[in-house]
């Protein structure tokens, strides 16, 4: 009842009492809501990201809900593993699965999501997801804590770049905390969105090791064998592999390129490979689902990632704990993802990466390089999806102690922080939102919304037993999801 | 057996759940909607008569006022006959089947009866409805030919959608039939 009385009056009294109560319970569970654009069935690094974050918070016992748009018949609630509830909300879709913004009519949906299940923290997920800066901006206006995690990194010279930092900056100036995941990306945020560097922490991505391990014997030893594994487009750098495969591939009548991924820059290598007479020594695999990475992976010797920018790149801990030796490019978030004899960096040019990959095709010869096995066994337990909950869970703790900025704060740090002219636009907008929030409590009041019934978190109904007997009949777990 | 007890809807109007107990294994839920209110039909008449006022304020026409008294007539007749639902039902019979009917406000009834080797289960479901996610309660049939597979689904009371509360109450009663056979 306490967290409805709160959403009802966003500005005061409630937010003040929850500060009280969890600096005495610091192990408390929370209500938290992931909103991102990007979401199963699309498939990538955020998605993944979501999915296994929730999936750890469920089990350390913490209720998740995830809102996301829906996506062509998927609409609708869904349930997934262990019952992680997902809202595919029917918002229009834009550009590239980014749903588009007015920044009010989210509103309805969103706000009945966050009141029936009784949300405590939003946890809005990827700079390029235009419902999660909405769901954001909501939040903020319904009084509810705040988290964004950013998941990329940007430039600052280009006139896309110029207003999107613009934007950034305003949805971020009284967000209560932002997690990015690396240094670099803290860094590039920081002076992006002009943030206060103490409420940004870096938790970096994480890969599940049991699904990528090494098996030596699916190499074939007769061969170098080098494995490109990115989406075929201009910021992975396939320019430069183009310039990279034939020059090795004079050199070294034994080396076999497997290059796995899809995109618009695929026309070059296959250009590459017509010109040189390649066919038998480049493979192009085209797009790969998820599961058939690793069975890609183990074939290869040597992982090359030519990327031309990069927050934290998961294709090179997956390379490496399937046991392979990664050459990369020094860009980014990239020389603080694996210690340094695991990796090799170079510059991101023809010259430098040749140079590099030489090295390690000498060693690879001379028998020198630390078997698949001593690697993975590294890599392992570097970054463990355990530890990015664990240290998820820290921030929430942190944030749900802090206060919402009631709106008179709210305006003024917008106009303080973001400049006249957009801060007072963005200040205005705020105010027709709360304008729109209180209509809205007014035509559908909170005590008229049911609240949902848990599947997860300290007072679910979908408890472990109820699973296995799922199973068993399903009559029964029927009864679980719904009764 | 009979009790009837008044819960809400999603817009928070007063309903009544009936539920009729005929035998062990026969029962019979009834929800009814309020009646509809003397002040809305007088609101929607005034608004009609004093557009056709205004009109035929200036155009003189006289063809203009008759109009509007078959307007609302016409449409008054076309509500409590197609859209205003007085109250709905679900009979259980367990064994045999359910029957869902609803009663309009002009005293006209439809009525589907759904065979118990077509019916899988009933269950609550939530939806988006609207600018709102409510829950609902659902019949969801099988082709006797896959009986794992869920063909389609039914909603029940979709014109007076009762709160959670209710639909639990419903849901449980329903099983209890549903589970004996």
């Amino acid at each position: 009842m306490g967290q409805r009385r709160r959403v009802a009056n966003p500005p005061s009294q409630g937010v003040a009492g929850a500060r009280t109560d969890c600096v005495r319970v610091s192990d408390r569970k929370h209500n938290i809501c992931m909103v991102s654009d990007f979401f199963y069935p699309n498939m990538g690094g955020v998605e993944s990201h979501i999915y296994q974050l929730s999936q750890c918070l469920i089990q350390k016992g913490h209720k998740v809900v995830i809102a996301t748009h829906a996506y062509d018949r998927r609409k609708g609630v869904r349930y997934l593993t262990n019952g992680l509830k997902v809202y595919y909300l029917p918002l229009q879709v834009m550009y590239n699965q980014s749903t588009a913004t007015t920044c009010f009519h989210s509103l309805p949906l969103l706000r009945c999501v966050f009141v029936r299940e009784r949300i405590t923290v939003v946890h809005a997920h990827s700079s390029f997801s235009a419902m999660a800066h909405d769901a954001l901006f909501h939040a903020k206006t319904m009084g509810l804590n705040t988290v964004f995690t950013d998941h990329s990194l940007f430039g600052f010279a280009d006139v896309s770049s110029v207003l999107t930092n613009k934007l950034l900056t305003v949805s971020l100036c009284d967000t209560n905390h932002i997690v990015c995941v690396s240094y670099t990306s803290k860094e590039n945020t920081v002076l992006r969105a002009t943030l206060n560097p103490e409420i940004v922490s870096v938790i970096p991505n994480a890969v599940d090791p049991t699904d990528f391990t090494p098996d030596p014997s699916q190499r074939q030893e007769d061969r170098i064998t080098i494995v490109v594994i990115s989406r075929l487009v201009y910021r992975k750098g396939i320019d430069l592999l183009g310039g990279i495969i034939p020059e090795l591939c004079l050199k070294h009548p034994d080396l076999h390129f497997l290059i796995g991924g899809e995109g618009p820059k695929r026309i070059v290598l296959e250009e590459v490979r017509e010109k040189y007479q390649l066919h038998d020594r480049v493979q192009l695999l085209g797009a790969l689902e998820h599961k058939d990475v690793r069975g890609v992976l183990v074939q290869g010797h040597i992982f090359l990632n030519t990327s031309l920018t990069e927050a934290f790149c998961m294709a090179i801990v997956e390379g490496a704990s399937c046991g392979l030796q990664v050459v990369s490019t020094r860009v980014g978030g990239i020389p603080e993802v694996l210690p340094e004899d695991l990796i090799t960096l170079c510059e991101p040019t023809v010259r430098s990466l040749c140079a590099g990959l030489e090295t390690v095709i000498a060693q690879q010869r001379s028998g020198s390089l630390p078997s698949p096995a001593s690697i993975h066994a590294r890599v392992k337990n570097l970054y463990t999806w355990k530890n990015v909950a664990e240290r998820t869970e820290k921030v929430y703790d942190r944030v749900a102690g802090e206060e919402v900025l009631p709106l008179d704060r709210r305006l003024w740090r917008l106009r303080a922080h973001c400049g006249p002219v957009s801060g007072s636009i963005f200040a205005f907008v705020a105010v027709l939102d709360f304008l729109f929030l209180l209509l809205l409590q007014w035509l559908v009041p909170d005590r008229l919304m049911d609240d949902a019934v848990d599947a997860t978190g300290p007072h679910r109904l979908w408890r472990q037993e109820t699973i296995v007997k799922q199973t068993k009949s399903r009559s029964h777990s029927k009864g679980a999801t719904s009764s | 057996m009979m009790e009837d007890e008044a819960f809400t809807d999603i817009n928070g109007k007063t309903i009544s759940l009936d539920c009729q107990s005929h035998s062990s294994f026969c029962r019979e839920f009834t929800v009814s909607s309020p009646k509809t209110s003397m002040a809305k039909v007088m609101v929607y008449t005034c608004c009609v008569w004093l557009l056709s006022y205004t009109v035929f304020f200036f155009t003189q026409n006289t063809a203009v006022l008759s109009a509007a008294i078959v307007i609302t007539l016409v449409s008054m007749m076309l509500h409590i006959h197609f859209v205003k639902v007085d109250h709905e039902s679900l009979l259980v019979i367990g064994s045999l089947g359910i029957q869902l009917s609803s009663n309009y406000a002009s005293g006209r009834e439809t009525t589907t009866f759904i065979e118990m080797n077509k019916i899988k289960d009933i269950v609550i479901n939530e939806a988006i409805y609207m600018h709102q996610i409510i829950y609902f309660l659902c019949v969801l049939l099988k082709d006797p030919s896959e009986p794992d597979a869920v063909s389609s689904v039914v909603p029940l009371f979709q014109s007076s959608k009762p709160r959670l509360n209710c639909l639990v109450k419903i849901y449980k009663s329903c099983q209890e039939i549903l589970s004996k056979c």
